[in-house]
């Protein structure tokens, strides 16, 4: 406390004490809806355009940008072109956190769109004060569960189910299809290996062994090859080896299988996140190791262009895109685009950010979508797609249903069972132009 | 990734060579009559006509006022940040040279500063308190006092601005909160939370070093007298070897580096990089994850740039920032301590794993994935005998809650200004004042539009690399890292803002402000922007 030594102080607090009620507010007005204006509207979206991650997902931005200028060219969304505007975070939780302040803070985009990853999207949704600033985050492109809670993320809106709903499927898958065979679990030891262990613990399935868990970026051919050697020591016959890691790791441990050659010793079972058969390619997998490999997905396979949505998007890939391969990055970049201009169409011509948020929570679950799974937008939920099929890699890296014919699934991210769908996909908007009708 | 330049300070220390005969100074300043000088100084190539008025004010603080011959009016009364309330003989890092008790009076952040200042026709004030240290009461009363002994001398002072680093932010925030008739508008930079929020910060990355590194580290109750002074010193040798270890190790062997051979932590923990250590205990203390050097965004060139920037820079920024953090928390619980009677760091209630929070997602990689993060939260929980926590002095620490804390009532226009990577007084001290003052709106106490804050943030990459691969320790520290790190320009917009919030009595505009900051590209605005909160706030 200020003690009371001979100051002067009477005189100076009457004398200022009345300039004290004369202020008024100066906080900055607020813009009507940022990011908009009657001929545009702003998105933004960051995500690895280099660095290792950048490989692989170094496509998304470009591929959403593709499929808004074609939108672009058919008018738009009620005549306001679409402008995404992309930056860099390299897979980097702090850049990540930087480049999205910098997307609402310096851009002033309307919402943002396809953000990728969890570590780096926690940070950044907090770091931006999405939630505070109302920024409608959408299909983020991350299965952690921890991204439905709506009390703490309200904004947002994810596109993928999570990985405790995709754990749960391959438990069943492995249940039904390699009964008495042993089963082990090497998995990114974060929050997406920990959904992966939470899910398949909830499905009832236990492992031969402990799950092996190594820390993101750590996983080297030594340690892949002296964790392969074990596993396939512990267990005579063909064990299931369920790779829940991303597609990099995937590619480490089947180089590490060929080196050893335990190729045909398992079976592996790739999750959705590391299983792109490009990338495994790309990234020196042999075609004879690729082929036999089991995975979940929620999309149709890229390479299958007998699929309208994929075809459109492929031809979208042709024209917008040019010089870039259309592959499964490609499908779901287009596809979340896709999403976002029914997303912007259902919110009406008065677009806000708020309108947009009801407009997903009520309409979004009849959006139309290349995935062959349902999607569970709701008042009270978030999640995008709610299922997956199996499907089985060829020497050619293509996607067919696991033993010929396609099972959707569905389940939950709890304690609900999996169950083969009817779920019946809506058919693609006409050229691939969604008019929400 | 080989051979990097860590804090290159951090050499290791004889301890024997710290104990040298100082002791702790008791000021036995005098209360001297005004001095007053015509003098004149340079700002740039242009001469200022001055008056400097130094004296010694009635609770025997030093102070200077500086009249310029052109005065606008405005008085600008300045309050210093921290000081050491020790002597300290030659320690690197800490005091290179060795430093005596500084008394002296401080009127602005910098001579250039001063400088602008003067040339624009500002009166500038300041003091230099004579108990140094964790000194806010008295910071308080000698900033009022400057600004009375102004108003004496120079009727002609028509408004006063209060403004300061640090401390000094504080206690200019503090001395508006009191005494909303004295000041008319207000600048605290920097501004550093309340003495229990600092030493906690502090505190809880000294504890850790304490545990997981080298339990030789006192940390917290200094013996009295002579006997403290010397293990305050042995602490401060012990610490910056321990660093240096940890600079050395990581140096070494970035991916895996080893634990200092003063580590006492089982086997089983020593398996996992040091590096991880280092950044959880800066996670659970509220370090910044960006340092001068490290941005914990960027990484070499080739094939190790994803994996530097997101498990190898945020470890290393954490103990080039937390290097400081070690120290501030050696010397501020001796201070402390001595100025409260007892131990005023208290971690006997701390769950640390709260405090880790979303940051055990975020950082999952670079703490070794959720086994690591267990493992290490495990052996720190209070469950364990090998880690015993801190209880501190309930009279010591009832004594320093006592000093007045902040309550948000802000009458007075006030602008402040803080780093997003400040590593002393971290960005949420600015964001605790602000959210004090929303809380004292809806109370209806304040009126709104009183508060303006202005972040300071490092540009979005800023890690150089050499050609080698080596990350390069900037020549000019980085801007919006470090303690206070503010460029002239910078402050002086801020300044000549809350000159004009003085003179209209209310905030600037939108475009006023816009204008003032439009060449500092790392200066934003923005109302909904939030920077974490101290832990102990949280």
């Amino acid at each position: 406390m200020i003690r009371n030594k001979n100051m002067k102080r009477a005189s100076l607090v009457s004398a200022v004490i009345a300039t004290g009620a004369m202020v008024l507010s100066t906080l900055p007005a607020q813009a009507a809806t940022p990011g908009v204006t009657a001929s545009e509207i702003k998105l933004g979206i960051s995500s690895p355009l280099t660095g290792s991650a950048g490989l692989s997902y170094g496509k998304v931005p470009g591929a959403m940008k593709a499929y808004f200028n074609y939108i672009n060219a058919n008018g738009g969304v009620y005549g306001r072109k679409i402008n995404l505007i992309s930056r860099d975070d390299k897979y980097l939780p702090t850049l990540a956190a930087t480049q999205t302040t910098n997307l609402v803070l310096k851009d002033n985009v309307f919402a943002l769109v396809g953000a990728l990853g969890t570590a780096t999207h926690s940070k950044a949704y907090k770091a931006a004060a999405l939630a505070k600033n109302n920024v409608p985050d959408l299909f983020i492109n991350t299965g952690f569960s921890g991204f439905t809670d709506k009390t703490k993320y309200p904004t947002t809106f994810m596109v993928l189910p999570t990985y405790a709903m995709e754990a749960k499927v391959m438990a069943k898958v492995i249940k039904d299809n390699f009964p008495g065979q042993a089963s082990f679990l090497l998995a990114q030891d974060d929050e997406f290996g920990s959904d992966g262990v939470a899910g398949f613990k909830t499905a009832g399935h236990t492992f031969s062994a402990t799950p092996i868990l190594y820390p993101q970026g750590s996983m080297t051919a030594a340690r892949a090859e002296g964790a392969l050697s074990t596993l396939a020591a512990a267990a005579p016959g063909k064990p299931v080896l369920v790779l829940f890691g991303t597609t990099d790791v995937t590619a480490t441990i089947l180089k590490a299988a060929e080196k050893l050659e335990l190729t045909k010793k398992f079976t592996f079972l790739a999750g959705s996140v590391g299983a792109d058969a490009n990338t495994l390619l790309a990234l020196g997998v042999k075609s004879t190791t690729v082929d036999g490999i089991v995975s979940a997905s929620f999309m149709p396979d890229a390479k299958d262009l007998t699929d309208p949505y994929v075809k459109q998007f492929s031809d979208i890939n042709t024209k917008y895109n040019k010089g870039i391969t259309f592959d499964n990055y490609v499908l779901a970049a287009m596809n979340s685009a896709m999403l976002t201009v029914q997303a912007l169409r259902a919110a009406g011509k008065d677009l806000t950010r708020a309108g947009v948020i009801s407009a997903i929570e009520n309409k979004g679950a009849k959006f139309a979508s290349a995935g062959l799974v349902p999607l569970g937008y709701s008042p009270t939920s978030r999640i995008g797609y709610n299922g997956y099929w199996v499907s089985q890699l060829n020497a050619k890296g293509e996607g067919k249903p696991y033993g010929g014919k396609l099972v959707v699934y569905s389940t939950d991210s709890g304690a609900g069972a999996v169950e083969v769908s009817t779920f019946v996909r809506p058919t693609m908007p006409k050229n691939g132009i969604p008019t929400n009708s | 990734m080989k051979n990097l330049k860590l804090t290159k300070g951090l050499v290791a220390l004889s301890t024997a060579a710290l104990i040298a005969a100082f002791t702790v100074a008791v000021p036995t300043v005098a209360r001297a009559a005004d001095d007053c000088q015509e003098t004149t100084i340079l700002s740039g190539i242009k001469v200022v006509d001055i008056e400097k008025c130094t004296g010694t004010d009635m609770n025997k603080s030093k102070y200077e006022i500086i009249m310029p011959a052109k005065f606008n009016g405005t008085l600008m009364v300045y309050s210093h940040g921290i000081r050491y309330n020790v002597n300290l003989p030659a320690i690197p890092v800490v005091a290179p040279k060795g430093e005596l008790i500084n008394y002296a009076p401080e009127v602005a952040p910098s001579e250039e500063v001063a400088a602008a200042l003067l040339a624009q026709g500002f009166a500038l004030g300041g003091a230099g308190v004579q108990n140094q240290g964790w000194n806010l009461e008295e910071a308080v009363e000698a900033a009022f006092q400057v600004i009375t002994i102004a108003r004496d001398k120079y009727p002609k002072v028509s408004k006063v601005v209060a403004w300061g680093n640090s401390l000094g932010g504080l206690a200019s925030q503090a001395l508006a909160e009191q005494m909303p008739g004295a000041v008319d508008a207000v600048a605290p930079m920097c501004i550093a939370d309340s003495a229990q929020s600092e030493i906690t910060y502090a505190g809880d990355f000294l504890w850790g070093m304490k545990q997981f590194f080298n339990p030789a580290i006192k940390g917290t109750n200094y013996s009295a007298g002579q006997a403290g002074y010397v293990e305050m010193l042995t602490d401060l040798g012990t610490v910056l070897t321990t660093l240096g270890e940890l600079s050395a190790a990581i140096a070494a062997n970035p991916s895996a580096p080893v634990w200092p051979a003063t580590s006492t932590v089982p086997a089983a923990l020593k398996a996992i990089p040091v590096r991880s250590a280092v950044l959880l205990l800066g996670l659970i203390s509220g370090v910044p994850t960006q340092s001068k050097t490290y941005d914990a965004s960027s990484g070499p060139a080739g094939a190790s740039e994803t994996t530097f920037g997101l498990v190898i820079s945020p470890p290393l920024a954490v103990l080039e920032n937390g290097a400081q953090a070690a120290v501030l928390a050696v010397i501020a619980n001796y201070d402390m301590e001595i100025r409260y009677g007892g131990v005023v760091f208290d971690n006997s209630k701390t769950d640390y794993t709260k405090r880790l929070g979303d940051d055990a997602d975020v950082y999952a990689a670079a703490l070794t994935g959720k086994s690591g993060i267990a493992g290490m939260l495990g052996y720190l929980s209070a469950l364990n005998p090998a880690a015993p926590r801190v209880t501190a002095n309930a009279a010591a620490v009832a004594k320093m809650s006592n000093i007045y804390q902040l309550q948000g009532k802000i009458e007075v226009p006030t602008i402040q200004l803080a780093a997003t990577a400040d590593h002393i007084a971290p960005a949420g001290a600015a964001q605790y004042l602000k959210n004090q003052y929303e809380a004292s709106v809806d109370g209806n106490i304040s009126k709104s539009g009183k508060l303006l804050t202005i972040w300071n943030k490092p540009a979005d990459e800023y890690t150089t690399f050499s050609a080698a691969g080596s990350p390069v320790t900037p020549t000019v520290v980085t801007n919006g890292t470090q303690h206070c790190n503010y460029t002239t320009s910078q402050i002086l917009a801020i300044a000549k803002l809350a000159a004009s919030a003085a003179k209209t009595g209310k905030l600037p505009s939108n475009t006023a402000v816009k204008a003032a900051i439009k060449n500092e590209p790392n200066l934003f605005v923005d109302p909904n922007f939030s920077a974490p909160l101290l832990k102990f706030r949280q």
